[in-house]
């Protein structure tokens, strides 16, 4: 067994979390996250309130104990921020994970009402605050990741930000099987979070031309779009990325007609299934994955293999100098 | 003298002449997004001993400089 201070400190069988994917994690998919003992996160910025109260509730409904953790994402730059902010306290969510930004007007809400924060941070400047303001964990997320994206990789981004929180850092970006969850220890992190993994779950209601997609993806298949608008994003490289991308490089064309060109795109593909003309976010990890499996399934295979990678690790140690 | 002082943080942080930083730039017009704004944050904080909570959105060098004025008042 893997054992960190996320088990301990979130009450789950394996220290992983599931990613918060806008049009994709619903209560369906954290209910299979967090009963296959990681932690199931619900994303708030679907359609609205009251999907994201009946996301919840399904949530509940399909744990198969009570106790069992889950949370939800709450995109900090979205205008449905306040509103979900609200909702985790009214239904007494027990985790809340924050993107894009610093939770600090939601803060003093959330751990009066006992709610556990894990901010998601892209610099060691975020992840400080972030401790400063109460956070009980937080998680580095490199650039390999699916998308909104920062610039620094998951191998920089989380020794340092070990290094400058003592709080529990959770890696994220480019992890998709054992190897990745030995590394992401290796490197200072006491848990993982995973998103594309999760979207190929077989409990993820994603439509199947967007895991097909996935499933064909080479290494070198996706592209990071929007940086000139502030909010850089990865995705699968499709007809709707690459006319984004020469868009951005037209200077003849407004931020405002970029932005309106990307309205609704991950929508398109997500839900309608269109993964020619909708957004395909992905991370660099899709590449590494090539089969529908269950939640339970993919955490399984998933700390087998980073149980037996670290258990191998002692090989690399030896008494007898090298002169090769 | 607050001001002096967040503008020779900004120039030091920028690599710029601090008499160029005026009261009215924006952190965008000094190229300066919102992971540089936490790390000047930072960097003020223990240049003037208080903490500063970024409750509201940080536009402009004023803004920082009327932040930090509330905090030591």
């Amino acid at each position: 067994m893997i054992v960190t201070e996320i088990n301990r400190l979130f009450g789950l069988k394996y220290p992983i979390f599931q990613g918060g994917m806008a049009w994709i994690s619903n209560g369906q998919l954290a209910a299979a996250v967090s009963n296959a003992g990681g932690l199931g996160v619900i994303s708030s910025i679907n359609e609205g309130e009251e999907a994201l109260r009946r996301e919840i509730t399904t949530c509940r409904s399909l744990l198969h104990n009570p106790d069992f953790p889950f949370a939800i994402n709450v995109m900090l730059m979205s205008p449905q921020a306040q509103a979900a902010a609200d909702i985790a306290v009214e239904m007494q969510v027990p985790v809340v994970i924050t993107g894009a930004g610093l939770p600090t007007p939601y803060m003093k809400k959330w751990l009066a009402a006992g709610i556990k924060v894990v901010p998601v941070v892209p610099s060691t400047g975020i992840a400080k605050m972030a401790a400063r303001l109460g956070a009980c964990a937080v998680i580095a997320e490199g650039g390999e990741s699916g998308g909104h994206v920062g610039d620094l990789t998951t191998m920089v981004l989380t020794p340092q930000v070990a290094d400058a929180v003592s709080i529990p850092v959770i890696a994220a970006g480019g992890i998709a099987d054992g190897r990745g969850v030995a590394a992401s220890l290796m490197l200072g992190a006491a848990g993982v979070q995973c998103g594309t993994c999760f979207l190929t779950a077989k409990e993820c209601g994603v439509h199947a031309n967007y895991k097909q997609k996935i499933f064909q993806a080479k290494d070198i298949d996706t592209i990071v779009t929007g940086k000139r608008l502030g909010h850089p994003v990865r995705s699968l490289k499709n007809a709707f990325s690459r006319q984004f991308a020469d868009m951005e490089y037209n200077t003849n064309l407004s931020d405002q007609e970029i932005e309106s060109f990307g309205a609704g795109a991950l929508r398109r593909a997500a839900l309608e299934g269109d993964v020619q003309n909708g957004s395909v976010m992905a991370g660099q990890c899709a590449a590494m994955l090539h089969e529908e499996k269950t939640a339970q399934q993919i955490i399984v295979d998933m700390f087998a293999q980073a149980e037996h990678v670290l258990a191998c690790a002692g090989k690399f140690l030896t008494e007898e100098e090298s002169h090769a | 003298m607050i001001f002096e002082t967040v503008a020779k943080i900004l120039g030091e942080y920028k690599d710029v002449d601090p008499s160029t930083i005026t009261a009215d730039a924006t952190f965008a017009s000094l190229e300066l997004d919102s992971l540089d704004t936490v790390e000047i944050v930072m960097s003020l904080e223990d240049a003037f001993g208080i903490e500063i909570d970024m409750e509201q959105p940080l536009q402009t060098v004023e803004d920082l400089v009327k932040l930090i004025e509330a905090k030591k008042a």
